[in-house]
C-alpha cells in the first residue's frame, strides 16, 4: 500500500536505512562469532547471561512491531484507559511468569526449553504438546513481524510490501544463523538501546508538536463518557480481561521466554524481569498515547487502517528526520521480536524434537547445531512465504491462544504437585480444546442450559487463573483462597452474562477445563514423582569446561547418558 | 487537569528513559565482571 499522504523517503533512503541496520547488526555478532559454536551456547548461552543483558533481551522480544500499532489503537479505541489496558497486561506477562521461572530452573537448571522439563517428567507426548504450541506461536510471530516490515517499507517508500518481507527475513536470517541465541541476545540489547532512545523523543515530541498541553486537553470534549472514563468498564471488558486471561497462557506458551528463563543467571532472574516488566510497560504505553493524542485531536486513520495512525502522526507533525527514526523504531522491534523467535524455533528443534526424540540421549552436538540452523532457514522461509501470500492466520491464533490456556495449569501443576500425570496431562489438555472449540465456535446453544455449563467451567477458569497468580508470588494458601474467592465472584457475577462475550467465555473454558481433569485425574492415580530425578535427564549436550559457579552442574557425559 | 494529562502523557518517556540508564549501567557491569572471570558476555 503506497500512500500520497504519508511522508515517503526514496528507494535509495530506505535501502541504506535498512542496510544500515542489518549490516551494523551484522557487524555486532562478528565479534562473539565462534568457529566451532557450542550447541548449549547456541540455544541458551552459559546458563549465567548477566542482569543487564537479560533484561534488555527480554524487553526487546516481548515488544514486537504489533505493541505499538496495537497500543495506539486501543488508545485511539477505548480513548484514555486505552493504552494502559494494552501496555499494562503485556507487561504483566512477563512479570508474573519469574516466580514459575525460578521453579523450572530450580527443578532443571541445564535445561534449555520447557519441553525438555516436562520430557523429564512426563515423556513425549505431554513435551510435544508443549512443544507444537510453542512452534506455532513462534511462526506466527515471525509472520506478524515480517508483514509489519512489508507493510511499514510500502507505506513510506516506492518499496514494494513484498521487498519489505524479504529484506527484513533474510537480514533477521544473516544475523542470527552462526551465532544462535548468542547472536540474539547480544543484538538485543543494541536494538533496545536504539528503540528505547526513540521513544523517548519522538512520544514528547508528536506532544509538543500537536499543539501541546493545552490543545490535548481541550480535545478531550471530543471523547465520548465511555472513552474520557479511566475506568471504562468497555475498556475492560473488550480490551483489558481478555489480555488478562492471556497473561499466564502467552507466558507458558512461548519459548522466547523460558530460553531466556533458562539462560539468564540464577539470581538475577527476579530482577531481569522485574526490570523488562516495567520498561516493556513503559515504552508500549508511552507509544500507544499517540493513539489518544489523535483521539483527542480528532485525526482518522488514513484509509480506515489503525495501522496508519502512528506512521500518520509521525509524517503528520514531525520531521523528515524523526520519520526515520520512527522506521529504525520500528524495523528494531520487529527485528529483535524475530531473531529471538529464530532462536526459540531452532531450540525447540534442536532440543525437544532431535535432542529428546530422535537422538534419544545419544544427541551428537555438531549434527544438533546442524538441525538448529537448518530450522532456521526453514523457518524465515516459511514466514516470509506466509507473510508474503498475507495468509489469514486469525483461525491458527485462536487454536495456539487455546493451546496456550489450556496447557498453563498442566505445566504449572506438573512442577509443583507430584501426583500430575502424563496421562492427566495429556488428556486434560485435549479435552480442553474440545469445549474450548465448542464453546468459541457457538456449536451449542449458549442461550440455554449450555452457556450455563460453559459459564460454570469458565468461572472455575477464572477461580485458575487469579489462583494460579497469587500462588506464584504469595503461596499455595494465599493462592487457594484467591482462586476460590475469585470462582465464587465468577459464578455471581458472570453467569447469564459472560455468554455473550464469547472470546472471553472460550478462553476460560479452556482453563477451567484443564484444570477440572487434571485435577480429578491426578486426584485418582496412586504415582508419586520424585522431582529431583528431572535434574538428572536434563542437562547439557556439549563438553564444557567447568565453570566456577557450576558445581552442581552434571558433565556433559554424565548428563548426555543420563537422558532419557 | 494540563499538570494531569501532561504527566499521564510525558510519565512514560521519563520511565523509559530510567530503565535505559539501569540496563545501560548494567550491561557495562556486566561486561567488566566478564572480563575479570575471563569469559564472554553472552
Amino acid at each position: 500500500m503506497n500512500s500520497e499522504s504519508l511522508y515517503q523517503f526514496s528507494t535509495l533512503t530506505v535501502i541504506l536505512l535498512l542496510l544500515a541496520f542489518y549490516g551494523g547488526t551484522y557487524l555486532m555478532t562478528l565479534g562473539i562469532r565462534r568457529k566451532n559454536e557450542d550447541a548449549d551456547a547456541y540455544m541458551v548461552s552459559n546458563h549465567r547471561i548477566g542482569f543487564g543483558i537479560g533484561a534488555a533481551s527480554m524487553t526487546a522480544t516481548w515488544i514486537w512491531a504489533a505493541s505499538f500499532y496495537a497500543a495506539a489503537t486501543s488508545g485511539y479505541t477505548y480513548g484514555v484507559s486505552g493504552p494502559i489496558h494494552y501496555g499494562l497486561w503485556g507487561a504483566l506477562m512477563i512479570l508474573f511468569i519469574y516466580p514459575f521461572g525460578r521453579r523450572f530452573r530450580k527443578l532443571a537448571p541445564n535445561a534449555h526449553t520447557l519441553g525438555e522439563l516436562i520430557h523429564a517428567r512426563h515423556g513425549s507426548s505431554s513435551q510435544l504438546i508443549l512443544a507444537l504450541s510453542n512452534v506455532l506461536g513462534s511462526v506466527i510471530s515471525l509472520m506478524v513481524n515480517f508483514t509489519a516490515a512489508g507493510a511499514l517499507v510500502s507505506v513510506l517508500s516506492p518499496l514494494s510490501f513484498q521487498a519489505g518481507v524479504i529484506i527484513a527475513g533474510v537480514g533477521v536470517l544473516l544475523y542470527t544463523l552462526w551465532s544462535g541465541f548468542r547472536a540474539s541476545v547480544l543484538t538485543d540489547f543494541a536494538q533496545l538501546v536504539a528503540l528505547m532512545a526513540i521513544a523517548i523523543v519522538i512520544i514528547p515530541a508528536v506532544f509538543f508538536a500537536m499543539g501541546g498541553p493545552e490543545t490535548l486537553v481541550a480535545g478531550l470534549d471530543n471523547l465520548t463518557p465511555e472513552q474520557a472514563n479511566f475506568f471504562s468498564s468497555e475498556a475492560i471488558l473488550q480490551q483489558g480481561a481478555p489480555f488478562f486471561v492471556a497473561v499466564l497462557a502467552y507466558a507458558i506458551g512461548n519459548q522466547t521466554i523460558s530460553q531466556r528463563l533458562f539462560a539468564v543467571n540464577e539470581d538475577h532472574i527476579k530482577p531481569t524481569f522485574l526490570t523488562a516488566t516495567v520498561g516493556y510497560g513503559a515504552i508500549v504505553i508511552g507509544l500507544g498515547m499517540i493513539g489518544l493524542m489523535a483521539l483527542t485531536i480528532g485525526v482518522q486513520p488514513l484509509d480506515g487502517d489503525m495501522n496508519n495512525l502512528i506512521p500518520q502522526m509521525v509524517s503528520g507533525y514531525l520531521p523528515p528526520v524523526f520519520i526515520a527514526l520512527f522506521f529504525i523504531l520500528v524495523i528494531g522491534s520487529l527485528s529483535s521480536t524475530a531473531d529471538s523467535d529464530l532462536s526459540a524455533l531452532s531450540a525447540i528443534m534442536m532440543a525437544d524434537v532431535y535432542g529428546k526424540n530422535i537422538a534419544r540421549g545419544k544427541a551428537d552436538p555438531k549434527r544438533m547445531l546442524l538441525v538448529g540452523r537448518l530450522t532456521m532457514i526453514t523457518a524465515t522461509a516459511v514466514g516470509i512465504v506466509f507473510a508474503s501470500f498475507s495468509l489469514d492466520i486469525l483461525v491458527m491464533l485462536v487454536f495456539v491462544g487455546a493451546l496456550w490456556g489450556a496447557i498453563v495449569f498442566p505445566v504449572i501443576a506438573s512442577c509443583f504437585w507430584s501426583r500430575v500425570t502424563n496421562q492427566a496431562f495429556t488428556t486434560s489438555v485435549l479435552v480442553a480444546m474440545v469445549l474450548f472449540c465448542v464453546a468459541r465456535f457457538e456449536l451449542v446453544d449458549l442461550a440455554g442450559p449450555g452457556g450455563l455449563f460453559f459459564e460454570l467451567l469458565a468461572s472455575i477458569g477464572g477461580g485458575v487463573i487469579i489462583g494460579l497468580m497469587v500462588f506464584g508470588f504469595l503461596g499455595r494458601t494465599a493462592g487457594f483462597v484467591a482462586g476460590a474467592l475469585a470462582l465464587v465472584a465468577m459464578l455471581v457475577f458472570a453467569t447469564g452474562f459472560l455468554r455473550d462475550y464469547t472470546v472471553l467465555l472460550a478462553s476460560l473454558t479452556a482453563y477451567g477445563t484443564s484444570t477440572l481433569v487434571c485435577v480429578v485425574m491426578s486426584l485418582a492415580s496412586r504415582e508419586r514423582f520424585d522431582f529431583a530425578t528431572i535434574r538428572e535427564r536434563v542437562g547439557d549436550y556439549d563438553a564444557h569446561e567447568a565453570e566456577p559457579e557450576a558445581g552442581e552442574a552434571i558433565p556433559a557425559a554424565a548428563s548426555l547418558a543420563a537422558q532419557r | 487537569m494540563t499538570t494531569l494529562f501532561t504527566f499521564y502523557v510525558l510519565v512514560w518517556p521519563a520511565l523509559t528513559l530510567g530503565v535505559l540508564a539501569l540496563i545501560c549501567r548494567a550491561v557495562w557491569r556486566d561486561q567488566c565482571r566478564a572480563r575479570a572471570e575471563n569469559r564472554e558476555l553472552v
